[in-house]
């Protein structure tokens, strides 16, 4: 069977600055991948240019064995790959409930249907006591929660999430965790998530990919990557030895 | 909780406004003073215009400030194939309404590529193109217009066929057909708003990214918004140009045909289906009743109606920028049967 996303040699340019340098990575069907980094390291870049908020200057995106490298962001859903939002996008002025709606609506076509299935992934990710809080009143734990059900909504084989735990508190973060957790085990949906808390990614991927500067400097199980030197380096500076 | 009894007043509320809306033009009649029916003709017409432009400005979120084009495009076709072909001036409609939206599709997806103010300017860019095309394309005879023969000697069903209604009963006739033609806006736009075009409008209004994320293609719900927009505006220009009996490029491409709907929505409520209604009951009486009460008077063409209209956008935007629709009319209502 063929990997879910393949990523070859992609590269992002914003003017002279190189977001995104020959970035190769595959995710296969049912994997959790951490995609982790320093702030800047272009992860999110990277995410803008699988999920087609971005065309890669050269290279190619493969999902599900369709070339996604110039296709457009509902193209790229309807093929199975939802995403998140480090900052968060939820429709401010609809409800919990008619955000995962407007999600359910990829699949079904008809607004009944798609309600039953919206409020049977609002129970899922816990929001069915707040279906009709308008989106805007929410708690920034629930808005990112909100958009994971919204995601979820479109049936999606791949599910990127963009920092959906920064900015949450301790025990928010365990909820969302768990929450990631149980989309794996229980939706068989696989999982690409970006981090740049290392304790966050690490106990909940199979498999880590590390950028810096736009490159990607290793990938591997979470327990090498964290003993890998240039990790180290990345995330802590070199030690200054001083001269002499 | 409350869920039931809200909607039970919504519905009692409902029913009654239906009953004086149908009742409105009786009285009118018996004592013959008929100009009150055409000010309730105007006030139909622009709350149904209104209900249309709440499909681009109030769901999809896009500023439309050149939808009096298609309002044109509906009464010109109608008028030509009325005085060109003989067509029934209901054939028309629906042959405007068709080009219209058409038409609105083609211009409109290139448009959907700026966003916010600059979808508005293009909008307005438009009308400007429309209104050189108007005064100067010598088949829809330039700035002189068309005029529609009036046909008379017709019956009840007959004037309603040729959408003619003259002397007497002109003012109550058009009167009714308005009415009509609101209703059915009112129960489309409803099925709109409650359907998947009503989520995916309302989505890209609150989050353009946002939406593309969950697979809508915006670009094509925007025009889609759009169209139905031209639908409504061409319709309405129909029932314009056959009660005016004539159709000329500064009457049908008048920029109230934008302002009045588009300041009627936001009065009664943006975004909310009656929204337009009530603000077209407040907006357009006003500049009737005071251009005929201030006649001949000190203040008469000073456009004071214009000053009243500022100073009410002004209160709304100041104290509730989501129309008065939106303010808490069912916990008053409850109040009031609490205290009763």
């Amino acid at each position: 069977m063929p990997p879910l996303l393949e990523l070859h040699a992609v590269t992002k340019r914003f003017g002279g600055l190189v977001a995104n340098r020959d970035v190769s990575l595959v995710i296969g069907a049912a994997e959790i991948v951490g995609l982790i980094g320093p702030n800047g390291a272009g992860k999110t870049t990277l995410f803008n240019c699988v999920t087609g908020y971005m065309r890669a200057d050269a290279g190619r995106v493969v999902f599900a064995g369709v070339d996604i490298t110039r296709a457009r962001p509902e193209h790229i859903c309807g093929l199975g790959a939802a995403r998140t939002w480090q900052l968060v996008r939820t429709f401010g002025r609809m409800t919990v409930l008619e955000n995962v709606v407007c999600g359910a609506l990829k699949r079904h076509s008809r607004v009944a249907a798609a309600r039953a299935r919206a409020i049977r992934l609002l129970e899922f990710t816990g929001l069915a006591s707040k279906e009709n809080v308008l989106a805007a009143s929410l708690t920034l734990a629930d808005k990112k929660r909100l958009e994971i059900a919204r995601a979820l909504a479109t049936e999606p084989r791949l599910l990127l999430l963009d920092e959906a735990m920064s900015g949450l508190t301790p025990t928010e973060t365990a909820a969302a965790v768990d929450l990631v957790r149980r989309i794996h085990a229980e939706l068989g949906v696989a999982l690409c998530v970006v981090e740049h808390v290392m304790e966050v990614v690490m106990p909940l991927s199979q498999r880590v990919v590390v950028l810096d500067y736009g490159e990607k400097i290793a990938e591997g199980p979470p327990g090498e990557v964290v003993r890998n030197p240039q990790v180290i380096k990345a995330y802590l500076g070199e030690h200054d030895r001083g001269p002499g | 909780m409350d869920g039931s009894s809200g909607r039970l007043w919504a519905r009692a509320v409902l029913g009654a406004g239906l009953v004086l809306a149908l009742a409105y033009p009786i009285p009118l009649q018996l004592s013959g003073y008929t100009y009150f029916q055409t000010v309730g003709f105007l006030v139909l017409l622009n709350a149904m215009l209104g209900v249309g432009w709440n499909v681009i400005g109030g769901w999809a979120g896009q500023f439309d400030f050149g939808p009096q084009v298609f309002f044109a495009i509906g009464a010109y076709i109608a008028a030509i194939l009325f005085v060109h072909l003989g067509w029934s001036p209901w054939l028309g409609m629906l042959a405007g309404v068709l080009a219209a939206a058409l038409i609105c599709a083609l211009v409109t997806y290139p448009l959907t590529r700026l966003r916010g103010h600059y979808f508005a300017i293009a909008t307005v860019a438009i009308w400007m193109i429309a209104q050189p095309i108007g005064a100067t394309w010598e088949f829809i005879n330039g700035s002189r217009g068309l005029f529609i023969p009036i046909q008379t000697g017709q019956g009840v069903l007959g004037a309603v066929a040729s959408l003619q209604f003259v002397g007497r009963t002109k003012a109550l006739g058009y009167y009714y057909v308005a009415l009509g033609l609101l209703a059915l806006t009112l129960f489309l736009a409803r099925l709109v708003e409650r359907g998947k075009l009503g989520f995916y409008f309302r989505a890209i209004r609150d989050d353009q990214e946002g939406a593309e994320g969950v697979g809508i293609d915006s670009r094509l719900y925007k025009v889609v918004a759009r169209s139905i927009t031209a639908a409504v505006f061409a319709a309405g220009g129909v029932l314009y140009g056959f009660w005016a009996l004539a159709v000329f490029p500064e009457q049908a491409l008048d920029l109230n045909w934008s302002t009045l709907p588009i300041m009627a929505t936001v009065v009664g409520g943006i975004g909310r289906l009656w929204g337009p209604v009530l603000g077209a009951m407040i907006l357009i009486p006003i500049s009737q009743v005071m251009s005929t009460t201030l006649g001949t008077g000190p203040l008469a063409g000073r456009g004071i109606d214009l000053i009243v209209y500022g100073v009410i956008i002004v209160l709304i935007a100041a104290l509730r920028p989501t129309g008065i629709l939106s303010l808490p009319w069912g916990r008053w209502a409850r109040r009031l049967v609490r205290t009763s």
